[in-house]
């Protein structure tokens, strides 16, 4: 019996659902790799999860460059996306240490309902200091994940985790897929697009933790897109979008609402500019002086924050510059602080791409003076706000101290409007490639034409074509890949243990009064996780509260009763328990032994209940107020 | 097919009837937040909750998109109506179960009025002569 060669929509299928398996099979070896006790996921990442992701996001580009339907496509795109941003939380049992488990601890109030009567639940002095309670990230993220986990019935911590690589991985290959496919009309490229949104080691960081100024993020990159979106067509509908979008990325965080204003007076100055049929020299220069209105709309904005957030000390200077050698200021000016532990190479990935897709910008632009192009206003606008950006990292890097956020957060921007512009690049490359082809090898390389050469050059064309076609494959997936392993921090402090996790569930389950825990910061971020912050019932001092310190410092150098009591008494509450807790791993093999013993010396507290967990490696400590004291 | 005929179903809103299901629906996950504790029930009336109103949503601002974005921006509109109106929530009083419920029961109404108001812009759009 003959044998039908498999159609191309089949061996598609094929390819497709091939794809779909290795995606589960990284989701199981990210859940192989979960553990309690490492420093970074590099420490316990299968060995067989970045060969297998590498295989993935080959296939995944290899199907992108075919003519399936864009939607499917962007499916796959989203799948992938999801696990790209899930490694932190899939293999730490809480997250990233920190940051999103801080923001946990503050959520934990408003879930356990501890806040009774709006917020903030303390109280508050000024009125600007009310404003920016109202206003903080913190409450627009905990609203949202309180009500989600409310309604699927799951617990905060689960719904906390993932909120953001959920979100991200399903909205911004959308977003940078719209954006795209507004600029250039291609469906391929503008796929392409949502794929090399995540070959930005940036870009999937702030993807993988839950945070307020991630969330705002995703939200900045939607109005853009409606920004650009009215541009192309001035209808009232995106204009709202716009706004919309705009105002809900300054409810989830400042940066990231200052900076939709920002480009929201750029866009304004843009249209105005261009509702001018012959612009004439007082309309550009009213341009530029918007471009530098913008650009200075952010640095005095975290300027005038003191007015708003007490503790707040930001200021100009020039002392940065004076005091730095000029090759170091030369190297801040181009490449900006090398964050994490970033060696070269991830100098290379952080820079190489914004650098390809500025310089096709201007190259885009250049181009459009001598003949007509597509989405010539939009491009413009997306120019300007790219150098807005870099105009403005350099303000905050080399001209201001006592910044309450790190600066290379403002990458993350650059990278949502560097990512069309680096696809249109690779675009642009494969088909001068595709070109020089077409001129060598007479008369067509189309598949249709190949029937009309002579069958040596028939092969020795298909072969170009096949190789062309893999290596862009593979240098993709390489990248992208590459970018996932300078993502990921490879150096940090231990993360929460499943000891510490241990420890103050159990404290929490066995406790029927109300009680505070004395213990180091990384014991305040594992009860954050489990019972919140500043909860009357469970309370932990909060990260940066100098009491919770100065009684734990008190217990290590002196344990007893008297320092528990004083912990009770500062909780403004009836607290009645008081823990104290110590973990090997934080203090130390000698100094954990020192506490011990030392507390163990202690009649009083040794005749209280000591509990043990982690094999030792972790000390729980008790003490119940007496009737009267 | 099948699912762009649903779709068509659940925007017509046809004598109420996918708006007075999201009330039904928002009954149900009150019941389960305050009796019943499962998830699996939670997870599935929640669903479909999102599915209704995300489509509603999809509908009054995106009805020009193909259907995979309209459902998509439809979706991310539904969480940041929800993300606004819990934020609102929150700063006035604070999200226990009662509010929880408001919460939805608001997003459900907005999202059901917005869909309407599209919906008779749109009839009255096509009915103007050319």
């Amino acid at each position: 019996m003959p044998m039908r060669a498999p159609s191309p929509t089949k061996f598609l299928r094929l390819i497709e659902l091939l794809y779909l398996i290795l995606i589960v099979l990284s989701f199981y070896l990210l859940f192989l790799s979960r553990t309690g006790e490492a420093h970074t996921v590099w420490e316990v990442l299968h060995p067989a999860f970045i060969p297998v992701f590498f295989i993935v996001t080959s296939l995944l580009v290899a199907i992108l460059a075919t003519s399936e339907k864009a939607s499917y496509k962007l499916l796959l795109v989203i799948v992938h996306s999801i696990l790209v941003h899930s490694l932190l939380s899939i293999i730490f049992p809480v997250g990233d240490l920190s940051g999103q488990q801080m923001v946990l601890g503050r959520t934990r109030l408003v879930y356990e309902n501890a806040v009774l009567h709006g917020w903030p639940p303390w109280q508050v002095e000024t009125v600007q200091s009310q404003i920016y309670q109202f206003f903080r990230g913190e409450n627009f993220q905990a609203a949202l994940s309180v009500v989600i986990s409310r309604m699927c019935g799951v617990d905060i911590l689960e719904i906390h985790l993932f909120l953001v690589p959920v979100l991200w991985g399903v909205f911004s290959p959308i977003a940078a897929y719209l954006t795209a496919h507004t600029l250039t009309k291609n469906e391929k490229l503008a796929v392409m697009s949502s794929l090399i949104i995540s070959a930005f080691p940036y870009t999937i960081y702030f993807g993988a933790i839950s945070v307020p100024n991630s969330l705002g993020f995703i939200f900045f990159f939607y109005a853009l897109y409606f920004m650009l979106k009215n541009l192309e067509s001035n209808d009232s509908k995106s204009k709202f979008l716009m706004l919309a979008f705009s105002f809900i990325s300054l409810l989830s965080h400042y940066l990231t609402g200052i900076m939709s204003l920002s480009l929201l007076i750029l866009f304004l100055a843009f249209k105005s500019y261009r509702s001018e049929k012959s612009p004439s020299s007082t309309a550009k220069a009213s341009l530029l002086i918007s471009f530098a209105f913008c650009s200075s709309l952010l640095p005095l904005s975290l300027i005038y924050l003191r007015f708003f957030r007490s503790g707040t000390f930001t200021a100009f200077t020039l002392d940065k510059l004076c005091q730095l050698p000029l090759e170091e200021s030369v190297g801040l000016f181009f490449l900006g602080q090398l964050i994490y532990g970033f060696d070269l190479k991830t100098v290379f990935l952080v820079v190489v791409g914004p650098t390809v897709a500025l310089i096709y910008l201007a190259h885009i632009l250049y181009r459009s003076r001598s003949r007509k192009i597509l989405s010539k206003a939009q491009i413009s606008f997306l120019f300007a706000a790219f150098l807005l950006m870099l105009v403005d990292y350099r303000i905050l890097k080399l001209l201001m101290e006592g910044l309450p956020l790190n600066e290379e957060r403002l990458w993350v921007f650059r990278d949502f409007i560097a990512a069309p512009f680096v696809t249109l690049a690779i675009f642009g490359t494969c088909s001068s490639i595709h070109s020089v082809l077409k001129a060598r090898s007479s008369p067509t390389v189309s598949s249709g034409s190949l029937k009309s050469l002579s069958k040596s050059n028939a092969i020795r064309v298909s072969t170009l074509l096949l190789v062309i076609n893999i290596v862009t494959s593979m240098v993709l997936a390489g990248w992208i890949t590459f970018s996932l392993t300078a993502a990921y921090p490879q150096v940090g402090p231990l993360q929460t243990t499943w000891y510490e996790l241990e420890a103050v569930r159990y404290i929490e389950e066995t406790t029927d009064e109300k009680y505070v825990v004395i213990g180091d910061i990384w014991t305040i971020f594992a009860g954050e996780v489990i019972v919140g912050i500043y909860n009357p019932r469970a309370y932990y001092f909060v990260e940066y509260d100098t009491r919770g310190i100065t009684l734990f410092n008190k217990m290590r150098e002196e344990p007893s009763p008297e320092v528990m009591i004083e912990a009770m008494n500062q909780t403004g509450t009836d607290t009645t328990v008081a823990y104290f807790i110590v973990t090997e791993p934080r203090l130390g093999t000698d100094e954990f032994n020192r506490v011990v013993s030392l507390t163990l010396e202690n009649e009083q507290l040794r005749s209280e209940a000591v509990f043990i967990f982690g094999d030792g490696k972790l000390y729980v400590f008790s003490y119940r107020k007496q009737q009267g004291v | 097919m099948q699912l762009s005929k649903l779709e068509t179903l659940i925007a017509q809103d046809s004598k109420l009837l996918f708006t007075l299901t999201s009330y039904v629906l928002i009954f149900m996950i009150y019941a389960n937040v305050s009796i019943l504790q499962s998830s699996i029930l939670g997870i599935v009336a929640s669903s479909l909750y999102v599915l209704i109103n995300a489509t509603f949503l999809g509908h009054a601002f995106f009805g020009k998109e193909a259907a995979f974005f309209r459902f998509m921006l439809g979706l991310l509109s539904l969480v940041m109506l929800i993300g606004f109106v819990a934020w609102l929530a929150l700063i006035i009083q604070n999200l226990n179960v009662t509010w929880f419920t408001l919460v939805l029961f608001v997003v459900a109404t907005l999202s059901s009025l917005l869909n309407r108001r599209m919906k008779d812009r749109n009839a009255n759009e096509s009915a103007k002569p050319n």
